[in-house]
């Protein structure tokens, strides 16, 4: 007998069996595979089953039963097929988001990672998701986060782009974390800000979903009376799922989800699903949200030993000073008694001496080589009372003039002519004025040494910041790198510098009263001097 | 012609004042310690004490004190080797501070300002 199908046959010649298609060639020449995949869905077959019925086949009868329980058996394997390759994709995503969860310390990742696999189409394509966490003091739940579109308008554009993209879900996240992430946290603030609900308030959703530690998924909620509205009216959709975060019975937060531009239902297994990608979210988010406290901490540390080094350093060197201080003082009183006595008696002689006394010029050599002593003494002393400066506030421009005066002499012997630039709106600075004055004085005069053959002086007040800048130029020789150096180190001297502790004397008093001293010497000649007063009280 | 007590420990320096100031037209009596000025305090009168701070037992700060209780018509004059007693809120109890130097040119004027303040103030 002639059959319609190829199914007698071991081998067929192409296109004698339309349903073979392309990519399927080989069924060409293999009988078995050809007959199971294709002949027992082909008409031709039907066919030709019912002929060998009519011929009086003996298997005739029993062969279209078989043949129906093996479609049967065949559609339920593909159906059960679908079924396992949908949880091996679930699987696959769970692991892939499992994965950067477990390894994440950054809170924003964690975030961006969990709420992206939530809304996202390529993980569970809820339409938005608002994650709201326990606060630092365990007292309030609120609003931290929301993900998903305002209007459908946002949404087509949003899912269009993302269809386009192709990307990972990882990289939606990574795209998410870097563009998005700080606008969608604003996005959603109205809504967040009136998601805050205490953790004592037992009979609120999210704390009955935190104490039972399962999903609830709310339907119909407007038109349900057992359900509190409000939450319903915040979120402007009837049908979403509240889920808990717990991590080790603490209570991380809540992530509510709902379909709000689609409207598609939630099924169980969508509730299923996400409970089971809870708990690794709700674990990341306390190791991040811990890790993040625990940076907090250990900057707070940091800062604390750097302050703590910084006080031990300061007593070291204050302890330092103090010693110098005692020295010098007690150098200074067993030094200027004799001092007083010798050029004292020196003078006592020198009045009493005619003019013509021959002895005289021995006498005024005493007398002056004692007073020179003296002054170095007392610049030694102004050292050691500059550890104890007594502070108030006073107006600079008003200490500038009076310091100036006192120099004016001077700087027309020297062929200096002094320009004042000073700010008429100063605020007061906090110094001590004795001391302050005392460092004008020596930095002027310094400038004037500078300025042998005369020149051109320039003091200038201005504000800077919060505190006050006083400057001070000379247009004279300028000062030596080593020169410099010495302004750290106390009693070093150099010749250009003169004589006594002078210019590091003020360092070391600008800087205790948490002040700065600086020196730009310029190649082509000039100095200038920039002190940096405060304006108040500082912890120094 | 006013009557001065000196009190200083350094012979030298108490020969130095005796000598300059009544060079200066004053009667200078002078003491080397705290007890022995008291008891001249107590056995004559004076217009003017000048006190160094550093003293061997008492210090002149601790004098100035006991001088301002018990006679506090007498003006005291601080000569020192130190500057910075002059912020000290117990040196202002003095009338006037100076500090020791050779040249005692700016002492004698204190002690002339501190008498002509006191004399003013009694004629008043």
């Amino acid at each position: 007998m002639d059959w319609e199908c190829c199914w007698s046959k071991d081998e067929i010649a192409p296109e004698s069996c339309p349903y073979v298609g392309e990519g399927e060639e080989d069924l060409y020449a293999s009988h078995r595979r050809r007959v199971v995949e294709k002949c027992v869905e082909c008409p031709r077959f039907k066919n030709d089953l019912a002929r060998m019925k009519g011929s009086g086949y003996p298997l005739s009868d029993v062969l279209p039963f078989i043949l129906t329980e093996f479609q049967e058996q065949k559609a339920q394997m593909g159906a059960m097929l679908s079924f396992l390759n949908s949880k091996t994709r679930e699987i696959k995503f769970l692991r892939e988001v499992g994965l950067v969860l477990q390894t994440s310390m950054d809170l924003d990742e964690v975030l961006s990672i969990a709420m992206t696999a939530i809304t996202a189409g390529k993980g569970f394509g809820m339409n938005r998701a608002f994650l709201l966490m326990t606060d630092k003091e365990r007292r309030n739940i609120r609003g931290y986060l929301g993900v998903g579109p305002k209007d459908y308008e946002e949404a087509w554009r949003t899912w269009e782009d993302i269809g386009r993209s192709n990307f990972s879900l990882k990289e939606l996240a990574r795209d998410f974390q870097k563009t998005k992430l700080s606008s969608e946290k604003v996005k959603f603030h109205d809504i967040l800000n009136q998601l805050t609900v205490p953790l004592a308030e037992q009979g609120h959703i999210f704390n009955r979903a935190l104490h039972g530690k399962k999903p609830i998924l709310v339907e119909n909620a407007l038109n349900n009376p057992d359900l509190d509205r409000g939450l319903a009216r915040i979120l402007g959709v009837d049908c979403f799922l509240v889920m808990p975060l717990i991590s080790r019975n603490r209570r991380i937060g809540v992530i509510i989800a709902d379909n709000c531009i689609t409207h598609k239902p939630i099924t169980l297994q969508d509730m299923q699903s996400l409970e089971t990608f809870a708990f690794p979210v709700a674990f990341a988010l306390e190791r991040a949200s811990l890790y993040e406290r625990l940076q907090e901490e250990v900057a707070k540390q940091k800062a604390a030993n750097l302050k703590l080094r910084e006080q031990q350093e300061l007593i070291v060197k204050m302890e330092k000073m103090a010693l110098v201080g005692k020295i010098t003082s007690s150098i200074a009183h067993s030094i200027r008694n004799p001092l007083m006595v010798i050029g004292g008696f020196a003078r006592t002689l020198l009045k009493g001496s005619p003019e013509d006394d021959e002895k005289r010029s021995y006498l005024e050599s005493i007398v002056r080589e004692t007073r020179q002593l003296e002054d170095v003494l007392s610049e030694v002393l102004d050292y050691s009372e500059s550890l104890f400066p007594v502070m108030d506030f006073w107006d600079l421009n008003e200490l500038i003039a009076t310091v100036l005066a006192d120099l004016e002499v001077g700087m027309e012997q020297a062929g200096v002519v002094c320009r004042q630039e000073l700010s008429p709106e100063l605020p007061m600075v906090r110094i001590d004025y004795k001391q302050i004055s005392y460092c004008l004085k020596t930095i002027t005069s310094t400038a004037l040494a500078a300025m042998a053959r005369g020149g051109e002086l320039r003091v200038e007040s201005m504000q800077d910041g919060d505190g006050v800048m006083l400057r001070i130029s000379d247009s004279g020789k300028p000062l030596t790198k080593k020169a410099q150096e010495a302004l750290t180190a106390p009693f070093f001297q150099t010749q250009e510098m003169g004589e006594g502790v002078g210019l590091s004397l003020c360092k070391t008093i600008l800087e205790r009263q948490g002040n700065s001293l600086s020196i730009i010497s310029r190649p082509g000649g000039g100095n200038t001097y920039s002190i940096r007063l405060l304006t108040r009280k500082e912890n120094i | 012609m006013a009557k001065l007590l000196v009190v200083d420990d350094e012979a030298n320096i108490r020969l130095l004042y005796a000598q300059e100031l009544s060079d200066e037209g004053y009667q200078v009596v002078t003491a080397a310690s705290a007890l022995e000025a008291v008891e001249k305090l107590e056995a004559e009168s004076f217009d003017l004490a000048v006190l160094d701070i550093k003293l061997k037992n008492e210090s002149g700060i601790e004098l100035l004190q006991r001088i301002v209780k018990e006679r506090h018509t007498l003006p005291v004059i601080l000569c020192t080797a130190f500057s910075c007693y002059k912020d000290d809120f117990s040196a202002w109890l003095a009338d006037g501070y100076v500090v020791k130097s050779s040249d005692m040119q700016e002492l004698k004027d204190e002690i002339a300002r501190v008498l002509a303040k006191k004399q003013k103030a009694a004629t008043n």
